[in-house]
């Protein structure tokens, strides 16, 4: 029975949502009976575990990501609560790595106590963001990311070339190569020196880091920031007080920012200026985008694929699965029919094949070079071309026409498309065993570039984000 | 006074690319009111593509035809490359995100820098590429004004970029398509009404710029020599500060600012140190954004409420 | 007689070379419901905005309660108890129907960041009171923005239910004067009788006094203690609903000059 003013659709999406379909449903339904304070602890535990089954690099590797994970978590405050594009984020990092190097090494020499340099220098950073706030009273979007982007240039222009400005001041930043020796926390005696310790040590901040956002997010302070970012001039009107909110959002953040960066400069026992480069701050945004702008679940899921697929992409044989399980799924995702994904791979070493062969009979053996040394070895034998001497001239050409491929299949349709993945498919994996799977630093950049731009265009909410609508 | 007069030469020659290269940032800003991240990146792929017809047509000391028609091959293939690339960039990564939010056209582009950053570095590796200029145009055959020495390649850069920028402030005040884009970018959706096709405007708009920025990278291989994949970057990073010094959406504006921030430059690594050239140039963007974010001769933003 | 509770003296504002509006002189009395009419471009919006704080005038006053408040921002004039909406519609899209009336009341609030974070029995007793406070306005508003509705994101609701939270949303800055920028636009007859009966309400029970920008006669007519008509900026008439809509200066600018010599 139908009643005017009672959306029944909408009301019955609750017990809709429940009724999820696909093999991923029993984990979804699962997951939704933990409560989220439950869903943390989990994540918490499992994560504690971590130390335990990996080798010391392998918790290494885990600091990087829980030290992104805070990053991205802090960044999120700025661009996906307050809408505000900080491009220069990655300068409060640096900030507070260098702050916390400066006071707790040889350089000065100082040697300060945790206990006061953390609380001083998470301040200081909470100020300079608080300070760089200051310009997004009057500009906003385009002209604020520019400002903050070369702020952070300027940061870096400065900590690497502070001797030399103008007045000659004491060297107090290593110039280019840095500071070294920098002390761990120590804490009551007990001193941060191993991964393992400084592993825990982040997990048990990002913990509390992650309770802390779930509860300001639902507060006065969380909605004002949604509000500033929904519709600022609205939220104005509304009583906020949106230049203030704009300036904690940003101190909160560089607070954030500043603490990650003390706890960097301890495990590495130092900073350099390369520490704190564009690059890095593209692979938070990359985080960040990936997981899902707004979402704190979203964000360290992401933060944990970003991070970790730098290192995937130095072991090679791992470097393979990544490339094959993603290319897969890629197709997947955009055929979505499987007799069409099939086809594609059917086609494409048949592809392979006719190509080997006509290359073989108009040039002959010589051409051939050694395959590499991945996992992929032998089901890529037979049909794909492998080249010699001409593989990196080859390689280059390949990449080009695989980019205009990508753009052909992006502009058809239904079979056509899988006439065009074809030979798209082939030049990638053909790039890829000729040059790519050896190069893990440009491959990583590619991606995340690529990422950026595909999540924006296909799915903008990121992985666990959710779907926003926009005033146009 | 020599000295003076030679580095006014040089900035004016450094003014000419910045200028060429702003006038892409400008002419999008103005028409979509976004700004090109990637736009730098398109200029370093000119400034590759005129290498590459360099080297295929013998290399500087073994062209297989005349030095002007090298050069003016060079400048051709370079437009083409950016072109190619400018343009992909709108349709793929732009266009899909008209309607989508302030943010996510900006990170596209972000994206797309850094993607079009590992391009080069996958085709061209890190090593840089010299254009070997003296060799080419031997520096013996410039002129000498007075005091000073004044190289043919920077008078080549100079003249080409005046007489470009002439005709682009002619086609965009005389023509129909100059006058479809200065409508856009005044009122897009009173321009759609008014029967103006404006995806074709948007990628003409593209064209232009892109076009002149691959331009300016040949230039500044010319000029200076040393091309490599991160150039794209920091000279992205003053021209967008030249575009937005002269005023943002305004195209004698970018050639203002390109010639203003040209000058500083020069300036400031003569006068004061190389090693703070860059930071100059960021301050003074910061200062500006902060004092008079629409320039010189830009307009103030006037938004309906 | 009551006191007026909004004053505008004199005001000017131009725009380029054109002057939007002209020496306007206008008073809102406590509890009054006024409403502005006036051709598309006659300056309404303008003004709204001037009060709202959004532009400054090139001269004048506006004085609220005694007090002049050019020169203020935005929040500070919602904070001093004038509340707008919006001709074009602003709700928070994303947000939640409860929270975008919860939003709302960060002015009047102040738990701070730290006390959210560890959920000091202040900052719990604070929330509660908001959550209450979003509740009690959108209950004004019948059936229609309540249960399951409240953590629906705003987006999901109708154009009709939009207008009605962005006006609840206003409501719970706890204003004295409330400006509503063409509340009936784009409402089918149903709807437009709703809206007039409510902004009746909103004087009866919640007792504010009431400026109403709106270009549908019938609504004017069934809300009005008051008609200020403008024109090019220019205040043209003044008066009851009956004495503005026979004036022929108003006949004029709305149907030309020849509507108005053969009235």
């Amino acid at each position: 029975m139908s009643q005017i003013g009672v959306d029944r659709w909408v009301e019955e999406s609750e017990s809709r949502q429940q009724q999820y379909s696909g093999w991923t449903a029993p984990a979804r339904r699962a997951f939704d009976k933990v409560r989220p304070g439950w869903r943390l602890a989990l994540f918490l535990g499992l994560a504690a575990l971590y130390p335990l089954l990996v080798s010391p690099s392998g918790v290494r590797i885990g600091i990087t990501v829980l030290i992104l994970a805070m990053l991205a978590l802090g960044l999120n405050i700025v661009v996906g609560w307050a809408g505000l594009l900080d491009l220069g984020y990655v300068a409060f990092y640096g900030f507070g790595a260098y702050f916390y190097a400066i006071v707790s090494s040889d350089q000065l020499p100082a040697h300060w106590p945790t206990w006061v340099a953390i609380p001083v220098v998470v301040a200081a950073t909470a100020l300079l963001g608080a300070l760089l706030s200051l310009p997004s009273r009057r500009l906003v979007g385009d002209y604020l990311a520019i400002m903050t982007l070369f702020f952070a240039q300027v940061f870096v222009e400065v900590v690497r070339n502070f001797s030399r400005l103008p007045g000659e001041p004491t060297d107090i930043t290593g110039g280019p190569n840095g500071i070294t020796g920098v002390d761990p926390w120590t804490v009551f005696g007990f001193s941060f020196n191993t991964f393992n310790r400084n592993f825990y040590l982040l997990l048990g901040l990002l913990g509390l880091l992650i309770v802390g956002l779930y509860r300001l997010n639902d507060s006065r302070t969380g909605r004002a920031w949604r509000a500033l970012r929904e519709d600022t001039l609205a939220a104005e009107h509304m009583t906020t007080p949106v230049n203030r909110l704009k300036m904690l959002a940003f101190a909160v953040g560089a607070a954030i920012a500043g603490l990650s960066g003390t706890i960097f400069a301890a495990v590495q026992v130092g900073v350099f200026p390369n520490n704190f480069m564009l690059v890095f701050l593209i692979t938070v945004y990359a985080a960040l985008i990936l997981g899902g702008l707004g979402s704190i679940p979203g964000v360290v899921v992401g933060a944990i694929a970003v991070a970790f697929t730098p290192e995937i992409l130095r072991n090679p044989g791992a470097a393979g699965w990544l490339f094959y399980i993603g290319l897969l799924t890629l197709l997947l995702v955009t055929l979505r029919k499987r007799p069409m994904v099939a086809a594609v791979v059917a086609g494409v070493v048949a592809f392979g094949y006719l190509l080997r062969a006509a290359s073989l009979a108009i040039w002959g053996d010589t051409i051939l070079g050694v395959p590499n040394d991945t996992f992929t070895g032998g089901f890529l034998d037979g049909w794909l071309l492998i080249l010699g001497e001409h593989q990196d001239m080859a390689s280059n050409y390949a990449f080009v026409l695989a980019i205009v491929g990508v753009l052909g299949v992006i502009l058809t349709r239904g079979w056509w498309r899988v006439v065009a993945l074809i030979p798209t498919i082939y030049l990638a994996v053909f790039v890829w065993e000729n040059k790519l799977a050896l190069q893990p630093s440009i491959t990583r950049q590619l991606l995340f570039g690529g990422v950026l731009m595909v999540m924006m265009a296909v799915r903008p909410q990121g992985l666990l984000g959710t779907r926003r609508v926009e005033i146009t | 006074m020599e000295f003076f007069l030679q580095q006014t030469v040089n900035g004016l020659t450094l003014g000419s690319v910045y200028a060429l290269i702003a006038l892409g940032y400008t002419m999008v800003y103005g028409v979509l009111k976004f700004l090109n991240f990637a736009h730098g990146e398109v200029y370093m792929f000119g400034a590759f593509a005129g290498y590459g017809v360099l080297t295929v047509l013998g290399g500087p000391s073994a062209l297989v035809v005349p030095v002007w028609l090298a050069i003016t091959l060079m400048f051709v293939a370079a437009m083409t490359v950016a072109t190619g690339i400018g343009v992909g960039l709108e349709r793929f990564a732009y266009r899909p995100l008209r309607r989508a939010s302030r943010l996510a056209p900006l990170i596209s582009a972000i994206g797309a820098s850094f993607f079009l950053q590992a391009a080069a570095l996958l085709l061209f590796t890190a090593n840089s590429r010299s254009y070997d200029a003296p060799t080419l145009i031997p520096i013996e055959s410039g002129v000498t004004v007075g005091p000073i020495d004044i190289w043919a390649v920077r008078i080549l850069v100079i003249i080409t970029a005046v007489i470009l920028m002439i005709l682009l402030t002619l086609w965009v005040n005389r023509s129909r398509a100059g006058k479809a884009v200065r409508a856009v970018s005044f009122d897009t959706e009173a321009a759609a009404m008014m029967g103006v096709d404006v995806d074709r405007v948007i990628v003409i708009t593209f064209i232009i710029g892109s076009a002149l920025a691959g331009v300016g990278g040949v230039m500044v291989g010319l000029v200076f020599g040393r091309i490599f994949h991160l150039m794209g970057f920091i000279a992205g990073l003053k021209a967008f500060t030249a575009a937005v010094v002269g005023g943002i959406g305004s195209i004698p504006g970018a050639m203002l600012g390109g010639l203003l921030i040209g000058f500083a430059e020069a300036y400031t690594t003569s006068y004061i140190s190389s090693t703070f050239q860059n930071l100059i140039v960021f301050g003074l963007l910061i200062v500006f954004l902060l004092v008079r974010p629409h320039g010189f001769l830009g307009r103030p933003d006037l938004a309906k409420v | 007689m009551s006191a007026a509770i909004l004053e505008l003296r004199g005001l000017t504002k131009t725009f380029g070379g054109l002057t939007v509006i002209r020496d306007l002189d206008m008073t809102v009395g406590t509890g009054e419901i006024v409403s502005v009419i006036g051709p598309n471009g006659a300056g309404k919006t303008t003004l709204f905005n001037m009060i709202s704080g959004i532009y400054q005038p090139d001269s004048g006053d506006i004085l609220f309660d005694g007090s002049n408040i050019i020169g203020s921002t935005s929040d500070q004039i919602a904070n001093l108890g004038v509340a707008r909406t919006f001709q074009t519609l602003r709700v928070f899209l994303n947000m939640t129907v409860r929270e975008n009336v919860m939003a709302a009341t960060y002015g009047a609030t102040k738990t701070r960041m730290w006390q959210s974070v560890l959920r000091t029995p202040a900052a719990r007793r604070e929330e509660a009171e908001v959550r209450e406070l979003a509740e009690e306005k959108l209950a004004f508003f019948g059936d229609r923005l309540m249960g399951y509705r409240w953590d629906q994101p705003a987006y999901s609701l109708s154009y009709a239910n939009r207008r009605r939270l962005e006006i609840a949303r206003a409501m719970a800055t706890n204003p004295r004067l409330l400006m509503l920028d063409e509340p009936a636009a784009g409402m089918n007859p149903v709807e437009t009788h709703e809206i007039t009966e409510l902004i009746g309400r909103l004087r009866e029970e919640a007792g504010y006094s009431i400026l109403v920008i709106e270009h549908d006669m019938h609504v004017v007519e069934g809300i009005s203690d008051r008609v200020v008509a403008l024109d090019h900026g220019v205040k043209i008439a003044e008066g009851s609903f009956e004495s503005v809509a026979e004036d022929p200066a108003v006949i004029e600018a709305y149907l030309g000059y020849g509507a108005a010599r053969s009235k």
